[in-house]
């Protein structure tokens, strides 16, 4: 076996070749792992809205709570079904009115994009316990005041502590304080007053969706089934995190299977590149092969070798590529979320299985790469090479 | 003289077949994917590239899920420049056993439709018979495809906006003669569904399209509009088709540009492998470079077989992976996209232009590559590089 040194000096002694072709690979195992930092990035941000125990109850056939109408009297109804099956936190569960509205993008040309703006119950802190008010105040009830999410603000005009903005023409909501929740979609909304958000935008009466809490997860199904069978209601229960994962699929899908395409042409463009490099490393080697050889080295060795050379280039590359897109984590984006059809904020989120298969793919590539020439420099005869 | 030099420069690229065939499989390669991401993009701007010029559209100021009242057509069409104007109504239907097939469901007054939206070709017979048929709708080509609809048949929408089961059938399915048109889109008559609506829902409208006169006149004809509604209860905000297209693309910014960067990384990453060749070529040639030299060849003839070999190089690389692209592109994937993405990339095809600019790129990038290997080639010292071992 040769020592795996001779390897590692190889690649410092010709600096330039291992630089340029570790950076190809890079810049594969970059661009694929962002991509799935991205797509798993929106997963997370709404997946991180969703409570266990929580139910989200809506007009039948509806996929977004945007779509979905429920008249003001079944939600009493609603929790009162909730609470024969155990909601007994105080509240149960809240009726909430979903719209979106259009604002102008801070930093942008006139660029515009939909805001959702959540029209909430007083209580609405005590039945999402796990956000908070970070700055400025909550708003006060009835009142035309509102809270901006900590991942929105600023990032539109109006949205920004003690700036207004029009929900209807002269009639402007006050921003008074922001509220996070850890990084969850609602982080990207804007919370107003159930009944200001209900006379701005013609839904009296109605509201678009009920959240419920129920004591345990495991009392969804009874729920389910309880309020599914009257078909006079014509309502429809899903859990929180069910609903949350199919309004993330379709971009989370489209940053996925894009970005995957685009790694594997990648991947092949930087395999050729790989290979070339590698095969020319042995044809300038050709005198150090048969060198070995004639040392006592077998074909088996030399083959190891230089397929572990190529091994150790690509990790050396693919954990560069790797290590800067973890640096991406520090990056938000701010985007149309095509199954909500607002702007959510959300960054690249890496996965200890996303890194394991960046770098995976760069030891594919490594071996694949590294193959052929590999075989060439087993097959150098150690005679020819010595007298060249 | 010239063109012997050159001749001779291309035929160094067969002096190692290998890396050569692994060059220009590599380079077409990223050139693919270069295609590929910029036919993305450049079918997502098809929307705004192929917007009617004469066509306006107005919507609810705050947010497009508000309606407008139903007699603000009637205002719009007495604004002076005003040629025709009709309405929509997003009805959010699906097909109730196919809950995750999506495609656009619209409630179109179709009398009005009709003309102002004439990219939308319909035959005669089937026109006369939606429009006698109250409960009557039109599909996409592509729609029909999918959903193996025929003229006559039955169809049963759910709706969630406007609940309940919607009975529907299909007298027609319609063709696009602007590539912009989403060919799977379901569309019926409005008044079927507002006869149906509850009182408080009666007579509200999504948004309105209207065809003015003179094409030039469209933002003066959108201010007037916005004016009529500013002092009433529901505010508008109308801009001409272009704007309305570029504004929602726009909301998508982000994905662009990251495609965008990718695109040009793709770039960088064709340049290294062919930086790569063409620098490893130049050092296995040093010797014989110097013996060139020696004989008299001067430093610009080194330069230029450096260079010309990069050229041919480039020229391959370009035909081989456009003509790759163009089929692939054009054949596979755009059929299925079409098909399953119509709503968002309604023509999904490698443009000429981004063709062309491949195979430009192809030549430039190699040549870049070759610049520094040809000047260190000129620069080569006939003494050193002959005693030179190796």
């Amino acid at each position: 076996m040769i020592p795996v040194k001779y390897n590692y000096r190889n690649l410092i002694v010709r600096k330039t070749t291992t630089i340029a072709a570790a950076f190809g690979l890079a810049l594969v195992v970059f661009v694929f792992a962002a991509a799935q930092m991205l797509g798993n990035g929106i997963k997370k941000t709404l997946g991180r809205s969703a409570a266990p125990e929580n139910a989200i109850v809506m007009r039948k056939g509806s996929s977004s709570e945007m779509e979905s109408g429920i008249e003001e009297s079944q939600v009493n109804l609603v929790l009162a079904q909730a609470a024969q099956i155990g909601a007994s936190k105080k509240p149960p569960g809240v009726g909430e009115v979903l719209v979106v509205v259009l604002l102008e993008k801070v930093g942008t040309v006139g660029g515009v994009s939909n805001v959702t703006v959540r029209g909430v119950p007083d209580d609405v802190f005590a039945f999402r316990s796990s956000a908070k008010i970070v700055e400025g105040r909550a708003a006060a009830p009835g009142t035309d005041e509102v809270v901006v999410g900590a991942g929105i603000r600023g990032r539109f005009k109006g949205l920004e502590l003690g700036q207004s903005f029009e929900i209807k023409k002269n009639r402007p909501v006050k921003v008074v304080g922001v509220f996070s929740d850890d990084g969850s979609s609602f982080d990207s909304e804007v919370w107003c007053d159930l009944h200001t958000a209900r006379t701005a935008f013609g839904r009296e009466g109605y509201v678009s969706s009920i959240r419920v809490r129920l004591d345990a997860a495991s009392k969804f199904d009874a729920f389910k089934a309880l309020i599914e069978q009257d078909r006079q209601l014509g309502l429809n229960v899903q859990r929180e995190a069910d609903y949350y994962a199919k309004q993330s699929e379709m971009t989370a899908d489209f940053l996925t299977i894009m970005g995957t395409m685009i790694a594997v042409l990648f991947s092949i463009g930087a395999m050729i590149g790989a290979t070339i490099t590698m095969n020319a490393q042995v044809a300038n080697r050709q005198r150090e092969i048969g060198t070995l050889r004639a040392l006592g080295f077998s074909r088996a060795s030399i083959l190891t070798s230089f397929l572990l050379e190529s091994i150790v280039l690509a990790f050396l590359g693919g954990g560069a590529g790797a290590i800067a897109a973890l640096g991406l984590k520090f990056v938000k984006i701010t985007m149309l979320n095509a199954g909500t059809w607002s702007e959510i904020v959300f960054s690249f989120e890496p996965t200890p299985a996303i890194l394991l298969r960046a770098i995976f793919l760069a030891g594919f590539m490594g071996v694949v790469g590294g193959f052929l020439p590999a075989i060439r420099a087993a097959r150098v005869s150690p005679i020819e090479a010595m007298r060249a | 003289m010239m063109s012997g030099l050159f001749l001779i420069a291309a035929r160094n690229l067969g002096r190692n077949w290998l890396r050569t065939i692994l060059t220009v499989l590599g380079a077409s390669v990223a050139l693919i994917a270069f295609v590929m991401l910029r036919t993305v993009l450049s079918s997502w701007e098809v929307g705004a590239e192929y917007a009617a010029k004469d066509r306006l559209g107005t919507r609810h100021k705050v947010s497009f899920i508000m309606q407008l009242p139903r007699r603000y057509v009637d205002d719009i069409r007495n604004v002076p420049g005003v040629k025709q104007a009709t309405w929509a109504n997003w009805f959010g239907g699906k097909d109730p056993g196919k809950p995750n097939e999506f495609f656009a469901t619209l409630a179109v007054d179709a009398p009005s439709f009709l003309p102002v939206m004439d990219e939308l070709v319909l035959d005669e017979e089937s026109k006369a018979r939606w429009l006698g048929d109250k409960k009557g709708a039109i599909v996409g080509d592509v729609l029909a495809k999918k959903l193996n609809l025929k003229v006559g048949d039955k169809y049963i929408l759910q709706g969630s906006i406007y609940p309940g089961d919607w009975e529907f059938q299909i007298d027609g399915i319609y063709t696009a003669a602007r590539k912009s048109l989403d060919r799977s889109q379901f569309l019926f008559h409005w008044s079927y569904m507002n006869d149906a609506l509850p009182e408080r829902r009666k007579d509200t409208i999504g948004w309105v399209m209207t065809r003015v006169e003179d094409p030039s006149q469209s933002a003066d004809i959108s201010a007037k509009v916005d004016k009529i509604f500013d002092e009433r209860d529901t505010q508008t905000v109308t801009m001409s088709e272009r704007n309305m297209q570029l504004s929602f693309m726009a909301m998508f910014g982000a994905i662009l540009t990251v495609l965008d960067i990718v695109s040009v990384i793709i770039l960088i990453i064709m340049l290294m492998i062919l930086g790569n060749t063409i620098a490893m070529g130049v050092r296995e040639r040093t010797r014989e470079y110097a013996v060139l030299r020696a004989i008299g060849f001067l430093p610009w003839h080194i330069r230029f077989f450096v260079l010309g070999e990069a050229v041919v190089l480039g020229i391959i690389a370009g035909a081989v992976g456009v003509g790759i692209a163009y089929p692939f592109v054009n054949g596979l994937m755009g059929k299925a996209i079409e098909e399953n993405m119509s709503a968002w990339f309604p023509y999904f095809r490698v443009e000429p232009q981004v063709a062309i600019a491949a195979g430009v790129i192809a030549i430039v990038l190699s040549t870049t590559a070759a610049l520094i290997p040809a000047i260190q080639a000129g620069r080569i010292s006939v003494t050193d590089a002959l005693r030179r071992v190796g």
